[in-house]
C-alpha cells in the first residue's frame, strides 16, 4: 500500500514537476504560437463560407 | 432651354452664408437662427419674428483652424462649418438650434457652446434631442422637446409668438414655399424633364439658407416659367440619375453629374427635397406641434432610424423614387468620415442594383470637392454602363 | 550545420541574454539566493530580454521569487487551465456534451479555435511584474472573465444552428441575442427563463483582447464589401463577422441599441440584412442629462419587454427583475468601495488592465454569480492591503487616469507603463461607466433607475449629451488623485477626433501631463504596440525627464504577438 502510494507520489511528483516545466518554460506558448495557430488559421482559411451577401432582403 | 428667372440672383446668395436677403430680413428686425439638421424644423425657425438658416460653408477652403479642433479624421462639412463660424462667417446668427444628429455637426454645434466663437452678445446654442424611432412614443417625445428646447427659447429670448395661430401660420406660409418647390420639383419627372438638377438644387438650397418670404415672389416666377418653357430638341444628358446620399450642399457637384451626362431629376440627401418638401397636414384632433413633430419624423429617411421595417423601407423608397421619377440609376454620395452614410451606402450599393434591378454609382467625397478630375471618370463611366445596358436591352428587346 | 541550426534555434526560444553585470550579480551568492527567494528588484528584472523576438512568448516565464512564482504556476496557471476544462462541462451541460459542443465550436469558429488556448498568454501580458496581492487581485478578475466567457460560449454553442444541422432547438428558442453595447440588466425581468447572451461580445470583443490576430479577418471583410475604412473598427469588425459567415445562429431574434454612437446605429444596418429575423432597437436618447428624456428612454424599455414578451410568450417577471437588480446593486457598492481605495491610498490590489476589463465586462454584462465570488475573494484581498498598509504598486511615481476608449490590442500597456516608467494607471473612463444603483421599492422608481443606467453607458456616458461629460475629466482626476493623463486618441472614433482641440487647449491651459496615445481599437495595423510604447517613453524622457525603471523595455517588437 505505502509502495503504491509512494508511485502515486513519485508520479504525481513527476507530472508536477513537468507542468512547471512547460509553465516555466512557457512550452505551451510556444506549441500554440508556433504549431496550432498557423494550422488552425489554414482550416478557417480553407473553410467554404456561406456568402451572406445572398440574404433575401425582404421589405417589411 | 430658355434661362429661368432669378437663377443667377439665386446662385449669388448661395456665394455666402450671410446674403443679402439674410442682411435684409436681420435689418427689419428678425432673428436669424442656424440649424444643420432636417430634424430641426425649419417651419418652427420660421415662426412670425424670425426665420431659418439652414448652415453651409460655401466657397471653404482647407479648415485649417478647425482641423486643429476636430482633427482632419471628422467629417468636412462639420469641420468647414466650425471654420466659417471661426472666420466670423456665422456672427450673424442670433441662435443655433442645434440637434445631436450625428456626431461631427454635433461637436461642430458644441464649440458653438464651448467657445466665445459667434460675436453676438445675444446669441445662444440650444439642443434638442431627437429620437431614432418612429413610433407614438417617439413622436411625443420629439414634441416635447420641440417645446421646451426651440419654442420655449424663442419666447423667453426673443419674444417670439408661439402661439398655436402663430404656428399654424408658419405651418401655411411653409406648405406654400413646399408647394411651389414640389411643383418646380414636378418638372424633372416628364421624359424630357424641363429643369436641371442643377437648376433644382439652387432653388431647393436658397430655399433653406433665405429668408422664406422674401424669395416666395421669385419662385412663383420660376414655376410660371416653368409652365412654359420647353425642353431642348436634343438634349445633351444621355441618362438620368438619382443623387442620394449624405449632406449635399453644393450644387456645382450636381453641375458636375450633369456635365458627364447623366441628368440629376431627383434629390434623396440631407439637403434635398426627397423628402423635405412636402407639406405638413394638422390632422383633426392634433395641436400643430404634434403635427410638426410627427411630420418630421414620418417624412424622413435618415438612416439613423433604427426600427427594422423603416431600416429595409428606406431602400424602397429609393427603388421608388427612381421609378417615379424615370431614372436609369442612383449615384449615391456620402461626405468622408460620415459613419450613418458610410453603412447605408454600402447596403444600397449592393441591395439597389440586385433587389431592385437599379444600377447604383456608389461615391465618397469630401465637402471642399477637389477631386473633380476622379469623379468626372466615375460619372462618365457610370454613363457609358448604362447606356451600354439601354442598347444590351434595346437589342434583345 | 544542421545540430548548429537546433542550437541556436534552441538558444533563440530558452536563453536569455545575459550582459556584464549580470555576470557579475550572478557571482554574489547571497545576492542569488535573495533573488531566487523573493525575486529581483524591479530594476534588475530586465522583463524586455525574455521575449522571443516579436513573438510576445517568452523564452521562459518571468520569476517571482518562490512565493508568487508558485502561486502564479499552482493558483493562475494550472488553476484557470483546469477550469478552462471543467468550465466546458459544467457550463456545457455536462462532459460529453459540453466538449463535443466546444469541439464543434472551436473547428467552426476561427474566433473560437485560434484564441480560446492562448488565453493563458492573456493573462501573462496583464500580470508582467506584478507581485503580492496586486498579482492576486488581478489574475480573480481575470479568471473571472474566463469563467463567464465559457458560460457564454457554451450557451452559444449549445444552440447554435450552424452546429447542430439548421435545427431550432428548444434552447435555441429561448435565447435572446443582443448587441454587445445592450447591457444586461435590461433582461433581468426573464433572467430565469430566457437567456440573453450579447452577439459580438465573445466572438468579437473578448476574443480580440485575448488574441487580436482573429478580429483582422474580421476588420477586413467589412471593408470587402464596400465599407470605407474609416467607420469605427469595432463596429466594422462587428459586423464583419457576418460577412465571414463565422457568427453563431443562437436565437431567433436580435435586440439593438444606438449605443454607443452613429456607428452602432449604422451597424445594425447590415447585422439586420444579415441575421433577416426580427429585430427590435432600443435606442436611449442622446441629451440624457435632460429631465425630459427619461420618460422617454423608459418607454423605450418597456417596448423592448413587450416585443421580448410577444417573441417569446413568456412574460416580466417584477420579482425576478428586483432579485437580479439587487444583486446587482451589491456589485456596484463594491465597486464604489475599490474606488475608494484606489482614489485614496496605495493599498488596491487590482492593476490598470485587470480594472478596466472586469469593470466593462461585469457592468455591461449583468449580474451573475461568478462576479459575486470574485468580488469576495477581492475584498478579502482588499481588506488586507488597506489594513496592513500593504503599497501594492510600490514603484508608482505617478498616478494616471486614462481617458477616452482604449485601444483593445493593447489593453495591458498599463502593466507595461508601469513597469517601465512606474505610470501606475489608476483608474479609466470606461470603468467610470454605469455608475448607477438600481432602486427597487417600486416599478416606477426601477424603470426610472433602469433608463438612467443605461444612458450612462460604457463611452456614451461621456463621449455623448453635450461636451461637458467628457470634460469631466478635470473632476475625476482630481478625485481619484492623478497628476497624469493618458489620453486614447481612437483614430476612427469622431466623437472624440472631433473635441480634439478642445482638450489640447485645456491641458495647456491647466498645465497637465497628458500623453496622446493614438489606436484604431481593435486594429494594431493602424497604430502598433510598439508605436504606442514608443509614444510614451518619448514623452517620459523629453518631457518628464525620467530614466525608465526597467531599460530593456523601452524598446522591444511584439508585431506578432497576440
Amino acid at each position: 500500500m505505502k509502495k503504491v502510494l509512494l508511485k502515486i507520489a513519485a508520479i504525481a511528483g513527476a507530472v508536477y514537476g513537468l507542468l512547471f516545466a512547460v509553465f516555466y518554460f512557457d512550452l505551451d506558448g510556444k506549441l500554440l504560437f508556433y504549431v496550432w495557430e498557423p494550422l488552425i488559421t489554414k482550416h478557417y482559411d480553407r473553410m467554404k463560407r456561406k456568402d451572406n451577401t445572398k440574404m433575401p432582403y425582404d421589405m417589411k | 432651354m430658355r434661362d429661368l428667372p432669378h437663377l443667377i440672383e439665386f446662385e449669388e446668395l448661395l456665394q455666402q452664408a450671410h446674403n443679402a436677403l439674410v442682411r435684409q430680413a436681420r435689418e427689419e428686425g428678425n432673428k436669424a437662427l442656424g440649424y444643420t439638421c432636417y430634424f430641426m424644423p425649419e417651419v418652427l425657425l420660421d415662426l412670425p419674428g424670425c426665420f431659418s438658416v439652414r448652415l453651409r460653408a460655401p466657397r471653404s477652403s482647407y479648415p485649417d483652424m478647425a482641423t486643429y479642433y476636430m482633427s482632419n479624421r471628422t467629417c468636412m462639412y462639420g469641420r468647414c462649418l466650425l471654420e466659417r463660424a471661426l472666420e466670423g462667417g456665422f456672427n450673424f446668427l442670433d441662435a443655433q438650434m442645434a440637434t445631436e444628429t450625428c456626431t461631427v455637426t454635433c461637436r461642430f454645434q458644441e464649440h458653438l457652446q464651448l467657445m466665445d466663437i459667434i460675436q453676438n452678445p445675444d446669441f445662444f446654442c440650444e439642443f434638442t434631442d431627437v429620437p431614432f424611432k418612429k413610433n407614438q412614443n417617439s413622436i411625443e417625445h420629439y414634441e416635447k422637446q420641440l417645446r421646451a428646447h426651440v419654442l420655449d427659447p424663442l419666447k423667453e429670448r426673443f419674444g417670439i409668438d408661439t402661439s398655436d395661430e402663430a404656428m399654424l401660420q408658419a405651418i401655411a406660409e411653409h406648405n406654400e414655399v413646399c408647394a411651389l418647390i414640389t411643383e418646380i420639383g414636378s418638372y424633372r419627372k416628364l421624359e424630357k424633364p424641363t429643369i436641371t438638377g442643377t437648376e433644382f438644387a439652387i432653388i431647393q438650397l436658397v430655399s433653406q439658407v433665405c429668408p422664406k418670404e422674401l424669395i416666395l415672389e421669385q419662385l412663383k416666377d420660376i414655376a410660371q416659367a416653368l409652365k412654359v418653357r420647353e425642353p431642348d430638341v436634343r438634349p445633351a444628358w444621355k441618362c438620368k440619375v438619382v443623387l442620394a446620399g449624405s449632406e449635399e450642399d453644393d450644387p456645382y457637384f450636381v453641375q458636375l453629374i450633369e456635365e458627364c451626362g447623366a441628368l440629376v431629376v431627383a434629390d434623396r440627401h440631407c439637403y434635398g427635397s426627397l423628402p423635405g418638401r412636402e407639406q405638413i397636414v394638422v390632422r383633426e384632433g392634433e395641436t400643430p406641434l404634434r403635427a410638426i413633430a410627427r411630420h418630421y419624423l414620418e417624412t424622413s429617411m435618415c438612416p439613423r432610424f433604427m426600427e427594422q421595417n423603416t431600416m429595409r423601407e428606406r431602400k424602397q423608397y429609393l427603388a421608388d423614387t427612381a421609378r417615379e421619377y424615370g431614372a436609369d440609376g442612383i449615384v449615391i454620395t456620402q461626405m468622408k468620415f460620415c459613419e450613418y452614410w458610410s453603412y447605408e451606402r454600402t447596403i444600397d450599393s449592393l441591395i439597389l442594383p440586385r433587389d431592385f434591378g437599379i444600377p447604383v454609382c456608389s461615391i465618397e467625397k469630401e465637402y471642399v470637392n477637389a477631386a473633380v478630375g476622379q469623379l468626372r471618370t466615375r460619372f462618365q463611366a457610370f454613363v457609358e454602363s448604362i447606356e451600354f445596358k439601354k442598347l444590351q436591352k434595346g437589342a434583345a428587346g | 550545420m544542421k545540430i548548429k541550426a537546433v542550437r541556436e534555434k534552441m538558444k533563440e526560444l530558452f536563453v536569455v541574454e545575459k550582459d556584464d553585470s549580470a555576470g557579475r550579480q550572478k557571482k554574489n551568492l547571497k545576492k542569488t539566493l535573495r533573488d531566487f527567494w523573493y525575486g529581483k528588484p524591479h530594476e534588475e528584472r530586465e522583463l524586455g530580454k525574455l521575449y522571443i523576438g516579436d513573438t510576445g512568448l517568452y523564452k521562459h516565464r518571468e520569476w517571482r521569487g518562490v512565493k508568487d512564482t508558485m502561486y502564479y504556476f499552482n493558483m493562475i496557471w494550472l488553476y484557470n487551465y483546469a477550469h478552462m476544462v471543467t468550465d466546458i462541462m459544467k457550463f456545457g451541460g455536462g462532459p460529453v456534451k459540453g466538449v463535443v459542443n466546444f469541439a464543434k465550436g472551436t473547428w467552426r469558429y476561427r474566433w473560437m479555435g485560434q484564441t480560446y488556448l492562448s488565453v493563458m498568454h492573456w493573462f501573462d501580458r496583464g500580470l508582467e511584474g506584478m507581485r503580492g496581492p496586486i498579482l492576486r487581485g488581478s489574475a480573480w478578475h481575470y479568471r473571472a472573465m474566463v469563467c463567464e466567457t465559457i458560460r457564454q460560449f457554451q450557451e452559444m454553442f449549445a444552440s447554435d444552428k450552424n452546429l447542430h444541422g439548421g435545427r431550432e432547438s428548444e434552447q435555441w428558442k429561448h435565447n435572446i441575442a443582443h448587441n454587445e453595447t445592450v447591457s444586461g440588466s435590461i433582461f433581468y425581468g426573464f433572467h430565469d427563463v430566457l437567456e440573453d447572451i450579447p452577439l459580438e461580445m465573445i466572438p468579437y470583443f473578448v476574443s480580440c483582447h485575448v488574441n487580436n490576430h482573429t478580429v483582422l479577418n474580421y476588420i477586413d471583410a467589412a471593408q470587402s464589401i464596400g465599407l470605407p475604412a474609416d467607420p469605427c473598427p469595432m463596429c466594422q469588425a462587428e459586423y464583419g463577422l457576418f460577412v465571414l459567415d463565422d457568427y453563431p445562429d443562437y436565437a431567433p431574434t436580435m435586440i439593438t441599441s444606438n449605443e454607443a454612437c452613429d456607428g452602432s446605429v449604422a451597424t445594425s444596418i447590415l447585422q439586420d440584412w444579415f441575421l433577416n429575423r426580427p429585430l427590435h432597437a432600443m435606442p436611449q436618447p442622446m441629451r440624457y442629462d435632460d429631465p425630459l428624456v427619461q420618460e422617454h428612454c423608459q418607454r423605450e424599455i418597456e417596448e423592448c419587454w413587450a416585443f421580448i414578451e410577444k417573441h417569446y410568450g413568456v412574460k416580466f417577471d417584477w420579482d425576478m427583475y428586483v432579485k437580479y437588480a439587487e444583486q446587482q446593486n451589491k456589485l456596484t457598492a463594491f465597486e464604489h468601495e475599490k474606488w475608494d481605495v484606489a482614489a485614496n491610498t496605495p493599498y488596491y490590489p487590482i492593476n490598470g488592465v485587470a480594472q478596466a476589463l472586469y469593470r466593462i465586462y461585469y457592468s455591461q454584462d449583468g449580474n451573475r454569480p461568478i462576479w459575486h465570488e470574485t468580488d469576495a475573494r477581492v475584498r478579502a484581498l482588499m481588506n488586507k492591503t488597506v489594513k496592513n498598509k500593504i503599497n501594492c504598486l510600490p514603484k508608482t511615481r505617478h498616478r494616471a487616469i486614462a481617458w477616452s476608449c482604449a485601444p483593445l490590442y493593447y489593453s495591458n500597456w498599463c502593466t507595461w507603463a508601469y513597469n517601465c516608467w512606474g505610470i501606475n494607471c489608476v483608474i479609466n473612463m470606461d470603468s467610470l461607466m454605469f455608475d448607477q444603483y438600481l432602486r427597487t421599492d417600486t416599478y416606477e422608481h426601477a424603470l426610472e433607475d433602469l433608463a438612467w443606467y443605461n444612458e450612462k453607458a460604457p463611452m456614451r456616458a461621456m463621449a455623448v449629451g453635450g461636451h461637458e461629460h467628457i470634460l469631466s475629466l478635470w473632476d475625476y482626476m482630481e478625485r481619484f488623485n492623478c497628476d497624469m493623463v493618458i489620453m486614447y486618441d481612437q483614430l476612427q472614433c469622431k466623437g472624440m477626433q472631433g473635441i480634439h482641440g478642445v482638450f489640447e487647449d485645456e491641458f495647456r491651459k491647466r498645465n497637465i501631463h497628458a500623453i496622446w496615445v493614438p489606436h484604431a481599437l481593435p486594429d494594431k495595423r493602424t497604430v502598433s504596440r510598439k508605436e504606442i510604447r514608443q509614444i510614451i517613453s518619448d514623452y517620459m524622457t523629453t518631457v518628464m525627464r525620467e530614466e525608465p525603471l526597467d531599460p530593456t523595455l523601452v524598446d522591444f517588437d511584439d508585431d506578432a504577438s497576440w
